[in-house]
């Protein structure tokens, strides 16, 4: 048993360590691209295209912790808080593009409008639990973004409707920098944020909600404010993504800022790494949006997958991300966190052991 | 007898004749030199990049303009390449499926600026797709031509390095009303039924305050929900006020289903005429003998009558088409306008003398040229405002291009006659 504990000691210690080295690798890699540090004849270590993919990374970083607080923590299964992203994109791209305010002004509102919105539709929504709770909150999700679509006055419509909306592209040197640091600095702010409610007394009570919502209800948690506020927090972090996309890629729609896929990958994301955890959802983000760029054919490494010729790839990449969802919920179902320091280590009893507690 | 008169002019004849026969010889002559001495060298390989849709919702048409750039390729290796400076360069395009999805062509474009070092870019498929790719090709200043994102909005985004070769969405119905005025009995009043989506409401808003502008009235103006199969109501209200003209923005269900109600309501307009539907065959499998008569406005028909500058004309066009891609008839404007948009950038490159991205960018705002296609100019915003629209008729199950005349294979049927006596 002590053999045990110290075993798993050191596992947590290289993970620690390895984790932190290649964070640190990912930060300052990006730096090599400077003017300044190609003067030096600094090695480049990073370019335009790595910085797109890394943005890409840390937003669904932010969306997987975001979701964990309300999906995780407090165990409300949401299904639409890409409604959050898309009214963060377009809180800030209509400030942007049409009341012409400067985008650091404009960026702090994406979360406040996403937030606020949460809180309205979570009073109603939030009574509802399980299969139901799932089910409403992503007919929230497609209709916001039906609706920004759709929404005319005078014929006219207000956000842009079908052709979408246009910022001007932000007057910044080293663009992809900017918005890299920016993205990943929400990220760390996601993180932090997660990392400080499972150690408050409103994590704790989250975490009785999530296990039995009645006995936390009379034990005096005031389930329902505790529950909108786990769900605005995170519709404030997801829409502060939003807002961040919204500018980054300078042009939004109803398809790129509310796609129905993100949903889905957010939620495979926390589950892969870990739900309820800190730095689970991050992994998972990490290791989910790495594969889905190698298996989309946009990251400089490629490797032929056995079989499958080019055409098909796009194909079987959903099909291998679906397999890996069952996968995961059946013989993973803390996540891959927890053979990084958490108190499991991957073995064919613990995968036995998986099996036999999902098995009905 | 012959008069000496005659003699004469027959010994100049002669001469002419030789005098001519040597110059031709000479310049043979110093053809053969210049080819066998200082001819064109072959250079570095000019890569294009395009992401398209090759998977997903938008295959179909992004298959057609993988056709249409695919087409350009093979006539320009098979001449060895673009010539700048009197040296060739063979072309590769770089593909990436960007399974239809707008975020994922960003990232791609961005790997064929970085990672494939892509000279120049042709667009995606699609007007979201191009819409996200603009600003890419904005930021890293790489010239994208693209010839499938018809909003007027990308262009009004003060973006120097996107040129779109085809007509803009407020063009689209406008060729209609301009064969409209010139035919008897001049027709004065317009229904226009249109689907609510934003590209068919750009062409109906445009279309109709083109109409007003000539002097005709705007009797009904209706609005439906994109994707209406049922549109009788859509339709009796356009029976209500007894328009010369039916006009309708929309899609080919949509275009298919007015034509139905309007045979049962026995609306009989003097002019029928669908922006999108018409000109697939569809259209006519679906109504047989009830599509004739019908209007409508295309990038580009297959009947068109262009002088081109250089490239093929019209015919031999389509003969390489159906040579290359047998079994598919023939080719329909997505392959035209794509090829087209390689051919712009072509011209572009040896006008330019460069393969500097500023340059060629420069080349692009003031080229000005005619090929298959039609003309190739754009305005200070990059698009090509210059090219008009054609107007295609259906006419006893077959579609003939009718305007502009200049460039059309029959004159248009006019007035459609009522439905009971077809």
């Amino acid at each position: 048993m002590i053999a045990r504990a110290a075993s798993i000691d050191r596992w947590r210690r290289l993970f620690v360590i390895v984790g932190a080295i290649l964070v640190a690798y990912a930060l300052l890699a990006p730096i090599t691209s400077l003017d300044a540090a190609q003067s030096a004849n600094v090695p480049l270590l990073a370019d335009r295209l790595w910085f797109r993919i890394a943005t890409i990374i840390a937003m669904f970083v932010v969306m997987a912790t975001a979701w964990n607080i309300i999906g995780g923590i407090t165990g409300y299964a949401a299904f639409g808080n890409v409604a959050f992203f898309g009214i963060g994109a377009y809180t800030t791209g209509m400030l942007v593009a049409k009341a012409k305010w400067p985008f650091l002004v404009a960026l702090p509102l994406a979360p406040v409008v996403a937030a606020a919105f949460a809180a309205l539709v979570g009073l109603p929504l939030l009574r509802l639990r399980g299969h139901y709770f799932a089910v409403a909150s992503l007919g929230v999700g497609v209709a916001v973004g039906e609706l920004v679509q759709n929404i005319d006055y005078n014929g006219q419509p207000v956000f842009g409707g079908a052709s979408g909306l246009f910022l001007p592209i932000f007057a910044i040197d080293n663009r992809g920098l900017f918005f890299f640091y920016l993205m990943v600095a929400v990220a760390a702010v996601a993180i932090a944020v997660t990392w400080r409610v499972l150690r408050s007394r409103f994590g704790y009570g989250l975490i009785a909600i999530r296990e039995n919502e009645e006995a936390a209800a009379v034990l005096g948690v005031n389930t329902t404010a505790y529950k909108v506020a786990a769900f605005a927090l995170a519709a404030a972090l997801t829409g502060l993504a939003g807002g961040i996309f919204s500018q980054w890629n300078v042009f939004i729609n109803q398809d790129n800022a509310f796609p129905i896929e993100y949903n889905v990958q957010m939620i495979l994301m926390a589950l892969l790494g870990g739900t309820g955890t800190v730095f689970g959802p991050a992994a998972g983000a990490v290791l989910l949006q790495l594969l889905i760029q190698f298996l989309g054919g946009s990251l400089p490494i490629s490797v032929d997958i056995p079989f499958v010729s080019v055409d098909a790839r796009p194909i079987v990449a959903q099909v291998i991300l679906g397999v890996l969802l069952v996968v995961v919920v059946i013989f993973v179902p803390r996540g891959v966190i927890d053979f990084f320091g958490g108190s499991s280590r991957l073995s064919w009893s613990y995968l036995r052991q998986s099996l036999r507690e999902t098995s009905l | 007898m012959i008069t000496r008169h005659q003699l004469t002019r027959l010994i100049r004849g002669f001469e002419m004749r030789k005098w001519a026969l040597l110059a031709v010889a000479a310049l043979a002559v110093v053809a053969c030199g210049t080819s066998s001495s200082s001819g064109p060298t072959t250079g570095s390989t000019i890569t294009l990049g395009a992401p398209l849709g090759l998977t997903g919702s938008l295959t179909k048409e992004s298959t057609l303009t993988k056709q249409g750039y695919d087409l350009w390729l093979d006539w320009i290796n098979a001449k060895g390449g673009i010539v700048v400076n009197n040296v060739k360069h063979p072309v590769t395009i770089k593909y990436y499926d960007d399974t239809s999805n707008a975020n994922q062509s960003a990232v791609l474009m961005q790997k064929l600026i970085t990672e494939d070092k892509a000279n120049f870019l042709l667009g995606p498929y699609g007007s979201a797709a191009t819409a996200t790719d603009a600003a890419i090709a904005e930021q890293n200043a790489i010239p994208m031509v693209e010839a499938n994102g018809a909003a007027q909005s990308i262009f009004n985004q003060g973006y120097k390095y996107t040129f779109g070769v085809l007509s803009p969405a407020n063009k689209y119905l406008q060729g209609v009303i301009d064969l409209a005025l010139t035919l008897t009995p001049r027709p004065a009043s317009v229904a226009m039924l249109s689907a609510d989506d934003n590209f068919s409401l750009e062409v109906a808003n445009a279309v109709v305050a083109y109409a007003t502008t000539k002097g005709m009235s705007v009797a009904v103006f209706k609005k439906y929900k994109n994707g209406t199969t049922n549109l009788t109501a859509e339709v009796q209200a356009a029976k209500a006020v007894n328009p010369d003209i039916v006009l309708n923005s929309g899609h080919l269900q949509e275009a298919i289903a007015i034509n139905k109600a309007a045979k049962e309501q026995k609306l009989n307009a003097k002019l029928f005429a669908y922006s999108v539907g018409p000109s697939t065959p569809d259209f006519i499998a679906a109504l047989g003998k009830d599509a004739n008569f019908v209007f409508d406005g295309s990038q580009w028909t297959p009947q068109v009558k262009y002088t081109p500058a250089f490239y093929l004309t019209v015919a031999q066009y389509v003969a390489a088409y159906k040579a290359k891609y047998p079994g598919l008839g023939d080719p329909d404007y997505h392959v035209a306008e794509s090829t087209a948009a390689c051919l712009a950038l072509e011209r572009a490159i040896e006008n330019a003398g460069s393969l500097d991205p500023k340059k060629v960018r420069d080349a692009l705002a003031g080229l000005d040229v005619t090929v298959f296609f039609g003309q190739v100019k754009f305005d200070a915003r990059g698009i090509n405002i210059y090219k008009p629209m054609v107007v295609e008729q259906i006419q006893d199950g077959v579609h003939h291009t009718v305007y502009p005349q200049d460039i059309a294979d029959a004159k248009p049927m006019y007035p459609t006659p009522a439905w009971d006596q077809r």
